[in-house]
C-alpha cells in the first residue's frame, strides 16, 4: 500500500505550481534600480594573437557607459582550477591562466575579448560591433591527436605542450595487467568516441552583478547549482573578496545538468563591473551565445581492450583515453576524465586487473567539464560496449557473460580505488529481463521483418559513484574543496520548520522530498516544512549540488540537524511531563512517556522553546534551531540494468527506439515519483547522446553545430514510453537515509543500451557492423551497413 | 528603415523599382523578421504586402484549379478540407515546415523566394505543376514554379518584381500527389532529401507523372526520367527501381554534418519510391 505522506510517498512537487503558472523567479526575473546591461564581445576565430583591441568609436556610441577589456582585469585573478591531478610520473598538471577576458590571444570561438555595459541591452549590443579588432590569426588546435604530436601549434605559449596530464590509474598495476593480456585466451579490443555534447538547459546563464556603496558589499545573482562554491572561488581567487562582504544569490534555476556548477567569466564580470560603475550590471545569455561559451561535456576518444579466460571470466582490462579539456581548464574538468571515469571502469564486474590511461589534452574548443554523470557514462559506454563486443565474438549471450562476471559479494573492493558498500546485480537483470519481455523477442523481430524493418535488441548493466564525497578521500585525489553538505532546521514557535540546506534545487524537486523527510522524522504533516536554498546568506555553507548527491549528503544533514532537534524537544518534553527524557517517545507529532498516558504536542513543546517560561533553563538554552554538517564516509553506488529494443530502416538507417526499460537500485527511496522522473529524464538525454546529439567542429575551430538547426535535441516524439522500476533496492549501508541518487543514472545507463541493440539489429539483418559511434544518425548507420 | 504597407501589387512593385538600396517584401515573415532581428539582413525597405486585398484568399479557378494568396498561413491551408483532398502532397509539403507557431505565420511563396534547395513546399508545387504570377515594372506573367528559384537563395525575379499568387491546376480524375522528406528527427529540421510525386492513372496504369526533388542540388529539380520510369507502368517492383535510379541519378548534393552525398543520393531513390507508392494509392482513392 503506497503511503500517502512522508518518506516513500508520491507526494505532488510543490515547487511545479509556480515553475508552471509562470511565477517563478528565475535570474532575469531580477532587475535591480538602475542597472546597466552588458554584452561580451566574443572571438569569432578560434585561435589568434589580440594585436588590437580599440574601443575608442564603441566608446563613443549612444548608451555605453564602459568598456571594459582585458586589460582591465590584469590585477585581477584568473578563474581558478578547482582539482589538481598528478600525471603518471607524479607531476602536478599543467594548469594555464584563465582570464575573465582575453589577454595577449583568443584561444577558441566564443572566447570573451571585451565587455561592454551601457544603458540598454541593445545599445550594448551595438556598440560591441564598433570595436575595432586587430586578430592575428594562428592555426586552430583542435584534434586531441594532433595537439599532442611534437612541433604541434601550442593553445598556451607558456605552457610545455597542449598535454594537461597523462595519467596512469593504477600505475603500480600496469605491468600486472599487461602480463594478463599477454596470457589471455581471447581480447577484444573497441576503439571508440564519446561525442562532444552541449548541455542546453531550459535556461540559458544569467549573472546580475550588485555593490552597495553604503556597506561596501558585493552581491551575485546568478544561475547557479552551487552559490557557495562560486562566492568561494570567485571572493577568494579572482575578485579578492571575503566572505562577508560578498553574497550569492541563486534563485530559481532552470536546469543545470552540470553545466551551471562551474565559475564562469561573466559572473566575475558582472560583480567587478558592478563595483567599478557603483551600479548593477546584468548579462542575459542568449541560446548562440551559451553554445559558445557554457562548458560542454564527454569529447573522449578512447581504445579498450578486455581480456578474458579459456572460461570467459574477465581477467584484465586496459583502456587509453584522450580527453578533450578545451582551451581552459573549466572548474572541475581534470577531475572527469580521472576520478569521475577511471575508478568507475570496473563496472559490475570482478575484473581483477585494471589499467586506465587517459591523456587530458588542450585544444581550440570551448572547455569541457561535467556533463550529467561526468566521466560515469563514458567509463560505462566503453566497458559495456566492449562486453557485448566480446560475447558477439566468443558466440556467447550478453546476458549470461554479464552475470557469470558479475560482482555478488559485498563490500566489494575494485581494482580502480573504490569499495562498493552493497548491491545486487543479478536481482536488477532478473527483473529487466522480466520487465521486457525477451523471450518474446523472436516473435517482434519477425512482425517489424513484415515491415522491412530490422529490429535488434540491446542490454547492459552500469554503476556510478555518486553522494560525492568523503572529503579526506577526494582531497588526497587533488580536490581543492571538501565535499560535505550542510543543513540549517529551524523551528518556529508555533511548530513550522524551516530547512535551510546547501543544496540546490534546480529541477530535482528538493522543495517537496526535503520535507518528506522531516516531516516522516517527527510524524508532522509535509506543509509544515518549508526549504530555503541557493542564498548564501541565509543557508549554511554548502557545496551544491551535482554528482547525485543532494539526498545522500545534503538530506544526510538534514537528517542529523533533525535528529538534534527531536533530541533537545524531548528534553523540553520531558520537563513539561516531568518525566524523564530517556523515556520520552515520539511518534505523530506527540511526545508520550512509555508506560503512562501523559502526552505532549510537538506544538507544545516548540511553543515552550520560545517562549521558556516554564523551561529547563539551567540544563539547556532556550529556542529551537540546529545546525549540521555532513561529511559521507564513502561514495554510493546506484547501479541497475538497462534494456532497449530498436527497429532500424535498412533503406535510410534510421533508428526507432520501441521500447525502454531501467531496473535501477538507488537504495531507499524518498519520492517514488520524483525518482521516476529523474530517470525519465536521464534516459531522454542518454537516448539524446545516444540518437542524436553530437557538437561538431570544423578543422578552422568553427563550432558548425551552434544552434538548435543543427544540435538536435531529444524531444518527446524522439522516445518510446519507458518502463522504470526501481524495487530491487539494496539500501546504502553507511548514509542514514539508506539513499543512493538517482539523477544521472538514466543518462549513464542508456546510451550503450541503444547502440547495443542497434548493432544487435543489424548483426541480425545479416551486416557484420560491430560499432557505429554516436550519434546514430540515419546516415551513420546506413553508412556503416553499407561499408 | 521605410516601412510601406502597399494597397496593391502594382503600388508594392513600384516602391521596390524606385528604392536603391536593400528592399524586401514581407508576408508571413518567417524569415524577413528573423534575419532583421538578428541583424542578418537590415531592408532599407521593408514592403508589406499583407494589406495588399485578397492576398489571404484561398480560391477555386474556373478550371477547377486553385488559387493561394501570398500571405495565405500553412495553417490555413492544412485546414481547407477540399484543397487537401484535391493536392495532399502539395499541403503535407507546407505542414512540414517549421513549428505550430511558424504554421501560423509562414506562406507559400515566401518558402519559394527564400530560395533555399531544401525549401519543403517547393518540390510539392512542382510536381503539381504549380504557377506563380509574377508582377514587376512590365507588367505580369505566369511563371512555372520549377524556373522561379536559380541557386541557394536567388530567384529570377528582376528588381520590382514580385509574386502576387500561386495557381495550382486541376486535380482532375484518378490522380493523386505526395511528398516526403528525410530529416534526422521527425519535424523542425532541414530537409536531407525532399522528394514530390504527382501521377495520373488509366485503370491501374500511370499515365502522367511528375517528380520533384529538394535538398539535392542547388535548386529544387523536376526530374523527367524520374517520371518516365513510372509512366507506362503500374508502379510494379522493376519500376519503382527504375524511379529509384533515375532519382538518384539526378543528384547533385553536397557533403554536410547531415548527410554525405552518397547517403542523399541513395535516399532520394528511397523516398521517390515511398512517395510514388503513396500518390498512386491515393489516385486509387485508398487512404495513404
Amino acid at each position: 500500500m503506497p503511503k500517502d505522506s512522508g518518506i516513500g510517498a508520491s507526494s505532488k512537487r510543490r515547487e511545479d505550481v509556480r515553475f508552471l503558472t509562470g511565477t517563478g523567479n528565475y535570474t532575469d526575473d531580477i532587475n535591480l534600480n538602475g542597472q546597466a546591461y552588458v554584452h561580451f564581445l566574443r572571438s569569432d576565430v578560434a585561435h589568434g594573437r589580440l594585436n588590437k583591441v580599440d574601443t575608442s568609436v564603441a566608446a563613443e556610441m549612444p548608451g555605453v557607459v564602459r568598456i571594459f577589456t582585458g586589460a582591465d582585469f590584469e590585477g585581477v585573478g584568473g578563474l581558478p582550477c578547482g582539482w589538481q591531478v598528478t600525471d603518471k610520473h607524479g607531476n602536478p598538471m599543467q594548469e594555464p591562466a584563465h582570464p575573465v577576458l582575453a589577454q595577449g590571444k583568443v584561444r577558441h570561438v566564443g572566447d570573451p575579448i571585451a565587455a561592454v555595459v551601457a544603458e540598454t541591452a541593445a545599445q550594448a549590443r551595438n556598440a560591441a560591433e564598433a570595436i575595432e579588432l586587430d586578430i592575428e590569426e594562428l592555426p586552430a588546435v583542435i584534434d586531441m591527436k594532433e595537439a599532442v604530436k611534437e612541433g604541434a601549434t601550442k593553445v598556451h605559449d607558456d605552457l610545455e605542450s597542449n598535454l594537461c596530464y597523462d595519467w596512469g590509474f593504477v600505475e603500480e598495476n600496469k605491468a600486472a595487467v599487461d602480463e594478463a593480456f599477454e596470457k589471455a585466451a581471447h581480447v577484444t579490443t573497441l576503439e571508440l568516441v564519446n561525442q562532444r555534447l552541449v548541455a542546453n538547459p531550459m535556461e540559458p546563464r544569467v549573472a546580475v552583478g550588485d555593490y552597495n556603496r553604503a556597506t561596501g558589499d558585493s552581491t551575485l545573482y546568478t544561475t547557479s547549482q552551487n552559490p557557495h562554491v562560486i562566492r568561494l572561488l570567485m571572493g577568494a581567487f579572482v575578485l579578492g573578496i571575503p566572505e562577508h562582504k560578498l553574497r550569492v544569490v541563486a534563485p530559481d534555476v532552470g536546469g543545470g545538468f552540470g553545466s551551471k556548477i562551474f565559475h564562469y567569466a561573466e559572473e566575475a564580470f558582472c560583480t567587478f563591473a558592478a563595483k567599478a560603475l557603483a551600479r548593477p550590471v546584468k548579462w542575459t545569455s542568449s541560446r548562440s551565445e551559451a553554445f559558445i561559451s557554457d562548458a560542454h561535456g564527454r569529447d573522449h576518444v578512447t581504445k579498450i581492450e578486455l581480456a578474458l579466460d579459456a572460461d570467459n571470466n574477465f581477467t584484465a582490462l586496459r583502456t587509453d583515453t584522450y580527453a578533450n579539456m578545451g582551451a581552459y581548464l573549466s572548474t572541475f574538468a581534470p577531475s572527469v576524465p580521472t576520478w569521475l571515469h577511471g575508478t568507475l571502469m570496473a563496472g559490475n564486474y570482478k575484473t581483477p586487473l585494471i589499467y586506465v590511461n587517459v591523456k587530458a589534452v588542450f585544444t581550440n574548443t570551448v572547455a569541457v567539464d561535467a556533463y550529467r554523470g561526468a566521466g560515469r557514462p563514458e567509463a560505462t559506454f566503453q566497458l559495456e560496449r566492449v562486453i557485448d563486443k566480446a560475447a558477439r565474438e566468443l558466440g556467447v549471450d550478453p546476458v549470461a557473460l554479464r552475470r557469470q562476471n558479475f560482482i555478488t559479494e559485498f563490500p566489494y573492493a575494485t581494482p580502480v580505488a573504490v569499495e562498493y558498500d552493497t548491491g545486487d546485480y543479478n536481482a536488477t537483470m532478473d527483473k529487466l529481463l522480466e520487465m521486457v519481455d525477451r523471450d518474446g523477442f523472436e516473435a517482434r523481430a519477425a512482425e517489424s521483418a513484415k515491415s522491412g524493418k530490422l529490429r535488434g535488441f540491446g542490454v547492459n548493466t552500469y554503476i556510478e559513484a555518486c553522494g560525492i564525497a568523503p572529503s579526506a578521500l577526494v582531497g588526497q585525489l587533488g580536490a581543492r574543496a571538501g565535499l560535505y553538505e550542510s543543513a540549517t532546521v529551524r523551528v518556529n514557535a508555533t511548530g513550522g520548520l524551516v530547512v535551510m540546506t546547501g543544496s540546490h534545487s534546480h529541477g530535482q524537486g528538493h522543495e517537496t522530498a526535503f520535507p518528506q523527510v522531516v516531516a516522516d522524522m517527527i510524524g508532522i504533516s509535509e506543509d509544515m516544512v518549508e526549504v530555503v536554498h541557493g542564498d548564501t546568506a541565509n543557508t549554511p555553507m554548502g557545496m551544491g549540488t551535482y554528482g547525485s548527491r543532494s539526498l545522500a549528503v545534503g538530506g544526510s544533514a538534514i537528517v542529523r540537524a533533525t535528529e538534534k532537534i527531536i533530541n533537545k524537544a524531548k528534553k523540553i518534553a520531558a520537563h513539561l511531563m516531568e518525566a524523564s527524557e530517556g523515556d520520552i517517545e515520539l511518534k505523530d507529532g506527540q511526545f508520550t512517556v512509555a508506560g503512562t498516558d501523559k502526552s505532549v504536542a510537538w506544538g507544545d513543546v516548540t511553543l515552550a522553546a520560545y517562549v521558556p517560561h516554564n523551561y529547563p533553563l539551567e540544563e539547556i538554552e532556550p529556542g529551537l534551531e540546529e545546525t549540521a554538517f555532513y561529511d559521507p564516509a564513502n561514495f554510493t553506488y546506484p547501479a541497475g540494468a538497462y534494456a532497449c529494443e530498436v527497429e532500424v530502416d535498412p533503406d535510410t538507417g534510421k533508428v526507432t527506439i520501441c521500447s525502454f526499460a531501467a531496473a535501477d537500485d538507488f537504495g531507499n527511496v524518498v519520492n517514488p515519483m520524483i525518482v521516476e522522473g529523474q530517470v525519465h529524464g536521464g534516459l531522454a538525454q542518454g537516448i539524446g547522446q545516444a540518437l542524436l546529439e553530437g557538437a561538431v567542429y570544423d578543422d578552422n575551430g568553427q563550432l558548425l553545430s551552434a544552434s538548435y538547426m543543427d544540435y538536435a535535441m531529444p524531444r518527446a516524439d524522439d522516445l518510446p514510453s519507458f518502463q522504470v522500476d526501481h524495487s530491487c533496492a539494496t539500501p546504502c549501508t553507511h548514509n542514514p537515509l539508506g539513499v543512493k541518487g538517482c539523477g544521472e543514472a538514466g543518462a549513464i545507463g542508456s546510451p550503450p543500451a541503444v547502440v547495443n541493440a542497434v548493432v544487435d539489429a543489424l548483426q541480425r539483418g545479416g551486416h557484420n557492423v560491430t560499432h557505429i559511434d554516436m550519434p546514430l544518425s540515419p546516415g551513420r548507420v546506413w553508412q556503416a551497413m553499407n561499408g | 528603415m521605410n516601412y510601406h504597407s502597399p494597397s496593391s501589387f502594382e503600388e508594392a512593385s513600384a516602391i521596390a523599382a524606385g528604392a536603391s538600396g536593400t528592399t524586401r517584401f514581407l508576408a508571413g515573415g518567417t524569415d524577413v523578421l528573423v534575419q532583421l532581428r538578428a541583424d542578418i539582413v537590415t531592408p532599407d525597405d521593408l514592403i508589406d504586402i499583407k494589406h495588399i486585398p485578397g492576398v489571404k484568399e484561398i480560391s477555386r479557378t474556373e478550371d477547377g484549379g486553385w488559387r493561394i494568396g501570398v500571405a495565405v498561413a500553412g495553417a490555413e491551408m492544412t485546414e481547407c478540407a477540399d484543397l487537401c483532398a484535391d493536392w495532399p502532397g502539395v499541403v503535407e509539403g507546407m505542414d512540414l515546415i517549421g513549428s505550430t507557431q511558424v504554421q501560423g505565420r509562414a506562406t507559400l511563396v515566401g518558402n519559394l523566394c527564400n530560395g533555399s534547395p531544401a525549401a519543403d513546399s517547393v518540390p510539392g508545387m512542382i510536381a503539381a505543376g504549380c504557377t506563380v504570377t509574377v508582377t514587376g515594372p512590365e507588367g505580369s506573367r505566369e511563371v512555372a514554379v520549377e524556373d522561379i528559384p536559380t541557386g541557394p537563395g536567388r530567384t529570377v525575379l528582376a528588381k520590382g518584381e514580385l509574386i502576387t499568387g500561386v495557381t495550382i491546376p486541376a486535380r482532375g480524375e484518378h490522380g493523386g500527389d505526395a511528398y516526403l522528406r528525410f530529416i534526422p528527427r521527425t519535424e523542425m529540421d532541414i530537409a536531407v532529401v525532399g522528394c514530390a510525386v504527382n501521377l495520373r492513372l488509366d485503370g491501374d496504369t500511370i499515365t502522367e507523372a511528375r517528380v520533384s526533388l529538394g535538398a539535392v542540388a542547388p535548386k529544387a529539380l523536376l526530374v523527367e526520367e524520374a517520371a518516365n520510369a513510372i509512366i507506362g507502368t503500374t508502379l510494379d517492383d522493376a519500376a519503382l527501381d527504375a524511379l529509384a535510379a533515375a532519382a538518384s541519378a539526378a543528384c547533385n548534393p553536397i557533403d554536410d554534418k547531415r548527410g554525405t552525398i552518397e547517403f542523399r543520393t541513395h535516399v532520394a531513390g528511397v523516398l521517390a519510391k515511398r512517395a510514388a507508392k503513396i500518390a498512386y494509392a491515393r489516385a486509387k482513392g485508398e487512404s495513404a
